[in-house]
């Protein structure tokens, strides 16, 4: 492939400092973004113990590999996809790209409806309010802006404060307030009504790579590349816990759990680990991927049937490659290959389960739906695929993979 | 979720200790937080309510319809709706969602206070100015108004042998505050005369009364459950009552017998009381704000003791409220109608920050691990710590019952309103000497200020100050004139 040409966005998510396009050309030799059902370990019988292990009914059986498959291509951004993003409602994709531009597509029929333009930089990180009318982005160009996603139009006052690149955002769950994560290792609270920053948290020593909330909003997670993770608590502001690992690798991300009592984490140690925050322990690290350079997005999923959803980790990979985990045994349900040609830098996905959507340095965005049989309950109601897309055309277009 | 790392001995603490922050949004007069504590309505002097977000500590939402000072508030048990009565002899109910005006319900008299019906938000109770209180039903297209009984229930022998000087004065009692109880079947009223009455809404007669004092009645409230009731008076006196369950089917009105658990008054002082509020939960605590003087008193229940004083800025406080389920309190300054703000300090742990350190009250030997300072290959460590990482982690099960202020799906959430700035329509001023006024630069304002500034500028709204321009600096030399004497 040719050298990359990187903009202000994609920069800092570089840990070292590698002079534009130095950075090695990926090796995409085929297109073929075939999933396979691979590396998956021998069927798992741990049932879920709180809920199943009733005598006479047993759950279904966990499945011991996934298949997700790919089945839409977004075309249209100008340079690498550095963030992608299901709405809360399921309804419509966001991707952010270093080109500038935020980007709203229909979730299901990949059509494309917004181009989101007025950064004068590139952007890292975009988050959806609660309600998902409102998309917020984060930039290269130190601000952060809120975007009516239903009329693509901008909300006039943008948020400034912050001295240094946008990193990471995200939104309360009851929606009035933002935290941001930027390069000046400052994490800020933002009223979202008034555009004003609540508070400034000390929080690192270095870039603040990833910030969170927890469900119920009453904690904050951020990371940095000084290798913490620090708990705040958002009444009071302060810190609450610190997490470190051993080996002080530098973190590029982190998230809580669904249910708000792990936080997950990203390291530049080809390592995500999943803490126990309560008691400040790691309980789980999942392998396999490839990064030491870039901050990879990825999310929690669900499989399995609706009664007995089974939690899986989903991560991109500096391979190309999608990775997804099993959160307690660690096993990799599925490992797409060539996913992307070349980073895979942003994973989401679908509230509902089923579908994931990546975006990567190769500026598409695609969708993924689970396959499997009978197990892809989940994403039945959510992957009714429309098959058979007719190709758009010029920049927007949503092209069904010819992949498989 | 930030319960679990909170430090326990914060967390154990139940009463406010200091002054934490203020709000401003115009001038206030009355506060109320809603049932679910995130958000704090506030009435205005000029007939605005405000919402603020008690998360952000900004104004989430404007409600303009009254013309004149905002005299009591309540919200519905989803916080959708809020009904406001003010001084223009209104009621307006408020749909929170769009912040359009649902009823609006005029009276032929001032309004004391007027309670919304636990169940019902389309029933509320009013206490009128030397009228009758009226239950009002505006489920149809005209509010129905029923008038409810003020004078005390005699029994027969009593209505025999009554003189007719008190049969006058029965009839000339007029109510002065009205609350429904938990349910909502029965409505809790007080007198001019001192006379505590229980009406049932259904038939709207007296059903119980009793007098607790010869002086007027100004408030009643009960705590959540409904089976306390704390009570101010014009005598000096705070009385906390307990209430029988009122939805028992064997409750016996008839040799029913309300009695005073503990009255509330400094001996002292002399001092009345402008308004009195239970705190979280059931009550533990009755907090009041104190006439021509800038303190707040704080008892607790179970021994009826007076536990905290708590300092204020240097005004006098009228509403103070307790918030639903935290140890939080706000009470509005009279002059110049900020809402201050009382809750728990926490200092900041050290340990927190930095995981390999523990905080000890004392020296402590530390014991070495046997294994502790043994050199391995690291390949080995890493194996053996992926290798303990077998237990089962749950991330998807959300624990029930925690997170007060969650909601849960398809619960009411106010819409975040992005241009409440625009809204903003009236100026803030902010007095810089006698008579002199300049406008306040947006930024600063209602942000939480961690002291207040020392005697606290006067700011009025811009209309107040329109009105006359020595209102703010007048309501001060007033309150300053009264202290001196």
């Amino acid at each position: 492939m040719s050298t990359h040409e990187y903009s202000l966005s994609e920069r800092p998510r570089e840990q070292s400092d590698i002079p534009n396009g130095v950075h090695d050309a990926e090796t995409p030799t085929s297109h073929s973004s075939s999933p396979q059902r691979s590396r998956s370990r021998s069927p798992n019988n741990n049932y879920r113990r709180d809920r199943a292990a009733s005598e006479q009914w047993l759950p279904p059986e966990k499945p011991t590999s996934l298949n997700y498959k790919p089945t839409l291509i977004l075309r249209g951004h100008k340079k690498g996809v550095s963030a992608v993003k299901f709405s809360p409602d399921g309804k419509r994709i966001a991707s952010c790209s270093s080109d500038g531009t935020i980007k709203i597509w229909d979730a299901t029929t990949g059509k494309h409806e917004h181009t989101l333009e007025g950064h004068m930089a590139g952007i890292s990180t975009i988050a959806w309010s609660p309600d998902s009318i409102t998309l917020a982005s984060g930039s290269d160009d130190k601000s952060i802006r809120l975007w009516n996603v239903i009329t693509g139009k901008p909300h006039p006052v943008p948020f400034l404060g912050h001295h240094n690149y946008i990193y990471s955002i995200q939104f309360s769950p009851k929606g009035n307030m933002l935290v941001s994560g930027s390069y000046d290792e400052a994490v800020f609270l933002w009223n979202v009504r008034a555009a004003r920053v609540m508070r400034s948290l000390p929080a690192h020593s270095d870039p603040v790579s990833g910030v969170d909330f927890a469900r119920d909003g009453t904690l904050i997670v951020s990371c940095s590349s000084d290798g913490l993770i620090r708990m705040w608590d958002t009444a009071t502001g302060q810190c609450l816990r610190t997490l470190v690992h051993e080996d002080n690798a530098p973190v590029t991300g982190v998230r809580f759990s669904p249910n708000g009592k792990y936080v997950l984490a990203w390291t530049l140690d080809s390592c995500i680990r999943l803490w126990n925050y309560v008691d400040g322990r790691c309980v789980k690290t999942y392998q396999g991927h490839t990064n030491s350079k870039y901050s990879l997005g990825g999310a929690f999923g669900t499989y399995g049937s609706l009664e007995y959803p089974y939690a899986f980790i989903a991560s991109g990979s500096e391979d190309g490659d999608v990775w997804l985990w099993d959160v307690g045994t660690k096993d990799v349900l599925q490992r797409i290959e060539g996913a992307h040609e070349g980073v895979v830098l942003g994973v989401d996905t679908h509230p509902k389960g089923g579908v994931i959507v990546t975006g990567g340095l190769d500026k598409t965005v695609r969708v993924w739906r689970c396959m499997n049989d009978g197990s892809g309950d989940v994403g039945a109601q959510a992957a009714e695929t429309p098959n058979g897309l007719s190709n758009g055309h010029g920049d927007d277009t949503a092209i069904p993979s010819a992949g498989t | 979720m930030n319960l679990s790392l909170v430090d326990p001995f914060v967390l154990a603490q139940d009463c406010p200790e200091a002054n934490t922050g203020s709000l401003r949004s115009g001038h206030s007069t009355c506060i109320r937080f809603s049932h679910r504590g995130d958000l704090l309505a506030s009435g205005r002097l000029d007939g605005t309510v405000s919402i603020f977000d008690i998360e952000t500590n900004g104004v989430a939402r404007k409600l303009r319809g009254h013309t004149s000072q905002v005299q009591s508030l309540s919200w519905s048990t989803s916080d959708r709706y809020i009904l406001s009565a003010s001084q223009d002899w209104k009621c307006v109910l408020w749909d929170l969602k769009d912040g359009s005006r649902v009823r609006t319900v005029r009276f032929e008299a001032p309004i004391f206070i007027a309670e919304l019906h636990p169940k019902n938000h389309l029933h509320f109770v009013v206490a009128l100015f030397e009228e009758q209180p009226m239950l009002v039903d505006i489920s149809g297209g005209d509010p129905i108004k029923k008038a409810l009984p003020s004078a005390p229930r005699r029994t027969k022998e009593e209505r025999e042998s009554a003189s007719e000087k008190q049969v006058a004065q029965d009839a000339k009692q007029t109510t002065t505050v009205a609350c429904f109880s938990a349910s909502g079947d029965h409505i809790i009223s007080g007198t001019n005369k001192g006379w505590v009455n229980i009406v049932s809404t259904h038939t709207c007669e007296t059903l119980y009364s009793t007098r607790l004092t010869p002086n007027i009645v100004i408030l009643i409230r009960l705590t959540s459950s409904g089976r306390d009731a704390v009570i101010n008076s014009s005598d000096r006196i705070i009385r906390t009552v307990r209430l029988p369950d009122f939805s028992d089917p064997d409750l016996d009105w008839e040799t029913l017998s309300l009695d005073v658990e503990h009255k509330f008054q400094d001996l002292v002082n002399r001092l009345s009381w402008n308004y009195m509020s239970f705190s979280n939960g059931n009550g533990e605590y009755v907090t009041a704000s104190t006439y021509m003087n800038h303190d707040i008193y704080v008892w607790e229940r179970s021994h009826g003791s007076l536990v905290k004083i708590l300092e204020g800025p240097k005004e006098e406080l009228s509403a103070v409220e307790w918030h639903p389920h935290r140890p939080f309190v706000a009470a509005v300054g009279v002059d110049a109608g900020r809402v201050y703000l009382w809750s728990i300090l926490t200092p900041q742990r050290w340990s927190a920050l930095a995981p390999d350190f523990v905080e000890v009250e004392e020296n402590v030997e530390y014991i070495e691990r046997e294994d502790e300072f043994d050199i391995q290959p690291i390949e080995e460590l890493q194996k053996r710590r992926l290798d303990r990482e077998d237990e089962d982690v749950d991330v998807l099960t959300v624990d029930p019952g925690k997170g007060l202020e969650w909601y849960e799906p398809g619960e009411f959430r106010m819409p975040v309103l992005l241009d409440i700035e625009g809204s903003e329509s009236e100026d803030e001023v902010v007095a810089v000497g006698t008579g002199q006024f300049r406008r306040k630069n947006a930024g600063t304002d209602w942000s939480v200020e961690g002291a207040i500034a020392g005697d606290g500028v006067a700011v009025g709204s811009g209309d107040e100050a329109r009105r006359s321009p020595a209102n703010g600096s007048g309501a001060r030399n007033g309150s300053k004139r009264r202290r001196a004497d």
